[in-house]
């Protein structure tokens, strides 16, 4: 409600002189009584009009008020639902996404020693034969095998040979660059792959089987040392797919083996094997 | 009122419901390919259970995965159950989950967030 003004007040105080006049008896014969009774009354139903009007307009303008603080109600009300609706599915979006993941991870990891499996490997030989191609870099392969594996397994059992193959796992991770590739080719064979890196990785090979050679076995008699066999190739990256480096490294590690096991062979242009 | 027994596929839940217990039950995943067509039934069932004042409703999840759809399906359900709480219907909720995946608690505890109703989540350990 509007609060009344001075003009207001100056309009009630004319009315009520008015309406005085009129009443006092001694006005009754003047010439100007009957105009003056007719103007007052006028002004009444005028401003009666006028209060009728404003009501009419203030119950208009109260609807559209009540109509559009509704519409503003459930437009929120819209909004907060949409916002629940979007904020638990993103939750169950995320939760596929982690679940995807994990499935990820698990079908590239092999399971006994938590190194990535063969097709880890293949993966990423395949991504850094491309990368190495594109950038005209190096990338050399290992292929390291355990010496005599089978002979631990049948003299200890399988699970000392379980052990053996985690320790062998650790080992070479833990002498290897960040950006090195490492994982279980197979059995006891393990491949290695090092981007960017031409013949000095022979310094890194032979602290990996320095290492093996460290390894403690549990029950394993005083002066039996475990050694492994290394074939390294530099990749040829010109030719398409991996297999070609892999069977490379293949046949050195085989060579290694009949040199004596527990040396590396590679086939690093002018130099001679190492052994 | 027709019941419904809906079979379990790969992108939908079972669902069964029993107007003469007011049982209703939806379980597995849910993603429908249309979630309006799929739902529909179930939304139906829900408000003509909820109509009759004397009839309670009682929903028994075990629902793993929602798409949008089907998260926007679960409120609508819940705002039925909200509504016919306030008009004094028996309505109530135990959302299962196995006790190894906690994500789906804490999914149901996002839907509970606003129900007044008597909303239960409950770890089931797996057979």
């Amino acid at each position: 409600m509007v609060e009344p003004v001075e003009s207001d007040f100056a309009d009630a105080r004319i009315v009520e002189r008015v309406r005085q006049l009129l009443d006092d008896p001694a006005h009754v014969g003047n010439p100007l009584f009957e105009p003056l009774a007719e103007l007052l009354q006028l002004a009444t139903r005028q401003g009666e009009r006028m209060e009728r009007l404003i009501r009419i307009a203030d119950g208009f303008q109260g609807a559209a008020m009540e109509r559009h603080e509704s519409l503003v109600a459930s437009y929120d009300r819209n909004l907060r639902r949409l916002e629940k609706v979007v904020r638990i599915s993103d939750l169950y979006h995320e939760g596929m996404r982690e679940l995807s993941e994990s499935l990820q991870a698990a079908a590239t990891t092999d399971p006994l020693t938590g190194v990535g499996n063969r097709r880890f490997l293949m993966e990423r030989l395949s991504e850094e034969q491309d990368r190495a191609r594109r950038m005209g870099r190096p990338l050399t392969l290992a292929l390291l095998d355990v010496d005599r594996f089978k002979t631990v397994n049948d003299r200890y059992g399988h699970e000392v040979g379980d052990q053996l193959l985690c320790q062998v796992a650790d080992t070479i991770r833990g002498h290897l660059r960040e950006y090195d590739i490492c994982g279980r080719w197979g059995g006891e064979e393990f491949l290695l792959l090092f981007p960017e890196a031409g013949t000095e990785v022979m310094k890194a090979c032979e602290r990996v089987l320095d290492a093996v050679r460290a390894i403690e076995l549990p029950g394993r008699p005083v002066g039996h040392c475990i050694t492994a066999s290394i074939g390294l190739t530099q990749v040829d990256y010109s030719s398409r797919g991996y297999s070609e480096g892999v069977n490379r490294a293949d046949a050195l590690l085989y060579r290694a083996k009949e040199l004596g096991r527990d040396r590396i062979v590679h086939d690093f242009a002018s130099q001679s094997p190492a052994d | 009122m027709n019941d419904l027994a809906v079979e379990k596929t790969q992108s939908t839940p079972a669902i069964t419901a029993d107007s003469a217990s007011g049982l209703l039950k939806m379980e597995g995943d849910s993603y429908p390919e249309n979630s309006f067509e799929f739902f529909g039934p179930v939304m139906e069932w829900v408000r003509e259970q909820l109509s009759d004042k004397a009839c309670p409703l009682h929903l028994e999840l075990r629902l793993i995965y929602l798409n949008t759809s089907s998260v926007r399906a679960m409120l609508d359900i819940f705002d039925m159950l909200e509504a016919a709480h306030g008009r004094g219907v028996d309505v109530a909720v135990v959302w299962y989950y196995d006790a190894r995946n906690q994500r789906v608690a804490d999914l149901a505890e996002e839907f509970k967030e606003d129900c007044t109703f008597a909303f239960e989540i409950t770890a089931e350990e797996p057979d």
